[in-house]
């Protein structure tokens, strides 16, 4: 099913630009996406938080466009645009009528190759981020917490620092690291675009041929992380803060996107935490004893590269004892170890990821997003073909498996909240 | 694969006996079905000190019928790969369930039973009640949505659209547990339900589906709701709620705007886009954001009810720059009202609206949130055909006599929540200041 849905057709520039063209002439639309193999994991301490920073820049405007007018063009026609930043990649889409498609190639390529990066605009950006930062991470509940449990987690890989960065590197970063990032991560031997929707494939392929063409290759950007070793002991912290009720994260290392432990950890998540009769949902929050406590891993394709994190968190109701609900987690999680989970559960969590999965594919944005990043995380987007299958051949005992292998407690990191009074956190000093 | 229809023609409707209607249309490019029910009740019938009883009404039927507990109404639904949702907001109460086609029956089946013979178990009722109340207490740490929550009680004042759909933590503890069940026996009527299903079979197919669930339902009288107007203050005003642990204020400026039936509609959605609606379109975005850098994101919304609903802009800044972004708010709203838009900004709106509605319509979740709106205003569905050619039409006249009477600077109603200390004399400038503590304001245990 999935080989006809997302039967992109692969093509290369002269110049190392990949193109995926996925033909659907169901509604007169299309999305237009460039994913740029640059991420956070190409960062290091002094300049975290660049790969972000740099998505903002690239809307700050180019030879021929005003900052922000590439948005305004878009959106004049029609279309919708945004862009966002992972570990592992940078991805900008537009998705607008289908005669538009002129346009998104003109536009994109515009900026590949003429931005225009000032010191003014740096300066703009720069509070815009900061602002950004204390929205997402620092003013919201546990924003901080999860930095924290990423930074004791992870020792050497770059996984350790956040996709933000730094609010210190946020401040100190200057223009001449702009450009130089630009030039390698922003080369069309290191990028891909996908284009979805109602075209014409040798259209498609005339224009990015026209628009691209002249660009240059460069020598990409290092891509060898420090690996991860193995964790052999539990790690824990304490953060405190303004806060209502107390909680616990906890980080367990994972494997990347291609190990097939994959999807038989999707399954444990979805069991332990997903809907009304997961085990966690039934034990802890139905009752009462906890706001809520559950599994999280990101969904394909945004499951990491390189080793990942699969959390599990708990925030405790009012009336009860953290410590204990902890402890309680963890017997849950034991019992998963112990005597497996049911043929039934297995079932449900199958039907469950599968029919999420199916609803994504409705739209061509979300059909782009799969072949893109497939193919710049795992290199190629055939990987993605295999993804019903997977779901398909998780069993009971692969699930139990993969609980035993990593839901260790050698190999996990605990973060606390502890909840102060306003006054208290004055004395804790700033935070940032 | 087809696509979806764009067109009044597609959708399908009959009325049953007992009032009900089914609505229906095919999607064939998946093999799912979505089913969403709609009674046209929402938190607006929420008795006074009983906030919060819609919403909890609407997550009661799904926690027990005659013939299932809630464990088995669970199991019934996660078994089929199915996710099943409740909800009450403003003007409506929505049930949806999402599954596969081939389990249709199953999940019709299902949807009617916690429609029809909800049995509301104290037990379940109470624990619903205590989850919550934690849920709500963990919502006082998400400084957005408190600040989301004092505005709109100041702009809807003396309106039952005053209070958060999910109650306070005061009326969600005094609760009675009985009263989900006298709230669905008072508002769960057929002739106030609406069926939709979308789904990969034809849709007289799905219509017949559709009325086997609700058929036998009987109907009984109902009483429609007397629902006030809300009125602006004729002045403006600043409320600085203390947060002195936050570094970023949030900023929230409160004005009334329309009701979903005004036939300025349309040049009210397009006078929005182009004064904070359209992202970097929109003259608050470039101005506070683009060339200030005051704030990552701002943006107005308005929300278009039974009555006039808020017309709202909302954004958040460092404390250190929160003066100067309310100033630029200020401003941009003053010249929006006096000069109204130019033929360049509003060709560029309505270019956006009318070339973008394909990309609006592309999946079954947004095809049901436009027919569903229709149908709980009573708007016809020609409005789904009609809507680029409609926008089309447009008159800059129009949308500079909305922005005029709607973007009012000087009866702006204001909160900032952030440091009080430390924005207050910068503050005193733009308006009656008052200052309370975060207690004050908003109900937390000491």
């Amino acid at each position: 099913m999935l080989q006809e849905i997302l039967g992109f057709s692969r093509h290369h520039l002269e110049n190392g630009l990949k193109v995926l063209i996925l033909q659907d002439h169901t509604l007169p639309i299309l999305s237009y996406q460039v994913h740029f193999a640059v991420g956070s994991r190409h960062e290091r301490p002094g300049i975290t938080g660049i790969s972000h920073l740099f998505e903002h820049m690239m809307f700050r405007g180019s030879k021929r466009l005003g900052p922000e007018e590439f948005s305004r063009i878009i959106q004049a026609n029609g279309g919708n645009l945004n862009a966002f930043t992972t570990l592992d990649h940078t991805t900008y889409f537009e998705n607008l009528p289908a005669d538009k498609l002129e346009l998104a190639v003109s536009l994109e390529a515009e900026r590949l190759s003429n931005l225009l990066l000032t010191e003014e605009n740096l300066e703009t950006e720069r509070e815009v981020v900061r602002s950004e930062r204390k929205m997402r991470v620092v003013n919201s509940p546990f924003g901080l917490l999860i930095e924290k449990l990423y930074a004791l987690a992870y020792e050497r890989h770059p996984y350790r620092w956040p996709i933000i960065g730094w609010d210190q590197d946020i401040r100190r970063l200057t223009i001449s690291d702009c450009k130089e990032y630009y030039r390698r991560g922003y080369a069309p031997n290191n990028a891909v675009v996908v284009v979805v929707g109602d075209v014409r494939e040798e259209e498609v392929l005339k224009l990015i041929s026209k628009y691209y063409g002249h660009l240059p290759s460069q020598p990409p950007p290092e891509d060898t992380p420090l690996e991860e070793p193995p964790q052999r002991g539990e790690k824990r912290a304490v953060f405190k803060k303004v806060a209502q009720l107390e909680a616990f994260f906890a980080g367990f290392h994972v494997p990347g996107i291609t190990h097939e432990d994959v999807y038989p950890l999707l399954a444990l998540a979805h069991i332990l935490s997903e809907g009304k009769s997961s085990r966690f949902w039934r034990r802890f929050v139905k009752g009462g004893e906890a706001v809520e406590v559950k599994v999280k891993v990101d969904p394909l394709p945004f499951w990491p590269k390189d080793p990942a994190l699969l959390i599990v968190y708990g925030i405790a109701s009012p009336g009860t004892d953290l410590e204990g609900l902890e402890e309680r987690v963890w017997e849950e999680i034991e019992r998963v170890k112990d005597q497996g989970v049911t043929e039934e559960e297995a079932t449900k969590a199958k039907k469950g990821l599968r029919s999420s999965f199916i609803s994504g594919l409705e739209t061509a944005f979300f059909r782009g997003l799969l072949g893109g990043i497939y193919e710049i995380k795992t290199g190629g987007f055939e990987r993605a073909h295999g993804i019903l299958e997977g779901f398909d051949g998780i069993t009971p005992e692969e699930i139990r498996r993969v609980a035993r292998t990593y839901l260790r407690e050698e190999n996990r990191t605990v973060v606390v909240l502890r909840p102060v009074s306003p006054e208290e956190n004055e004395v804790l000093g700033p935070v940032e | 694969m087809k696509g979806f229809p764009l067109r009044a023609e597609d959708v399908g409707r009959r009325e049953l006996d007992n009032g009900a209607v089914v609505l229906a249309i095919e999607y064939p490019k998946l093999s799912l079905l979505k089913v969403h029910l709609m009674v046209k009740r929402g938190a607006e019938r929420d008795p006074q000190g009983q906030e919060g009883l819609a919403d909890l009404t609407a997550e009661g039927i799904t926690l027990g019928t005659e013939g299932r507990g809630s464990e088995e109404i669970t199991l019934a639904v996660e078994r089929l790969g199915a996710k099943l949702s409740a909800s009450s907001r403003w003007d409506a109460s929505f049930l949806t369930l999402a599954g596969l086609m081939e389990d249709a029956p199953r999940l019709l089946e299902i949807l009617a039973d916690i429609t029809l013979h909800p049995t509301f178990p104290r037990e379940e009722i109470r624990e619903a009640l205590k989850r919550k109340i934690s849920r709500l207490l963990q919502l006082r740490d998400e400084p957005e949505v408190v600040a989301d929550e004092i505005i709109n009680g100041i702009v809807m004042e003396g309106t039952p659209y005053a209070h958060p759909t999910y109650g306070t933590l005061r009326s969600l503890k005094a609760l009675p547990l009985e009263a989900p069940s006298r709230f669905w026996g008072e508002n769960y009527l057929p002739q106030e339900t609406v069926l939709l299903l979308i789904g990969s079979r034809p849709k007289e197919e799905l219509l017949s589906l559709g009325e086997e669930a609700l058929g036998e339902w009987e109907g009984q009288s109902s009483s429609s709701a007397d629902l006030p107007h809300p009125r602006l203050p004729g002045s403006r005003r600043v409320l600085l709620v203390d947060r002195p642990d936050l570094t970023q204020s949030q900023i929230r400026v409160g004005l009334v705007g329309i009701e979903r039936r005004d036939e300025r509609y349309l040049p009210f959605l397009i006078m929005n886009y182009i004064f904070g609606g359209g992202g970097f379109s929109s003259r608050l975005m470039m101005r506070v954001r683009a060339s200030k850098g005051y704030t990552y994101g701002i943006r107005s919304t308005f929300q278009a009810l039974r009555t006039p609903g808020p017309f709202l802009i909302s954004t958040f800044s460092p404390t250190a720059t929160t003066p100067q972004a309310l100033e630029e708010i200020l401003r941009v709203m003053e010249e929006m009202a006096k000069e109204g838009v130019t033929e360049k900004e509003l060709e560029e709106a309505k270019n956006y609206w009318r070339g973008s509605f394909p990309l609006q319509l592309e999946t079954p979740a947004q095809v049901a949130r436009r027919v569903l709106e229709l149908e709980l205003y009573g708007l016809p569905f020609e409005d789904l055909s009609l809507f680029p050619e409609r926008v089309a039409g447009v008159r800059k006249e129009e949308v500079d006599e909305l922005a005029a009477e709607f973007i009012r600077a000087d009866r702006a109603q204001i909160v900032i929540l952030g440091k009080a200390e430390e924005m207050e004399p910068s503050l005193r400038g733009l308006g009656k200041v008052e200052v309370r503590s975060f207690r004050e304001v908003i109900d937390v245990p000491q």
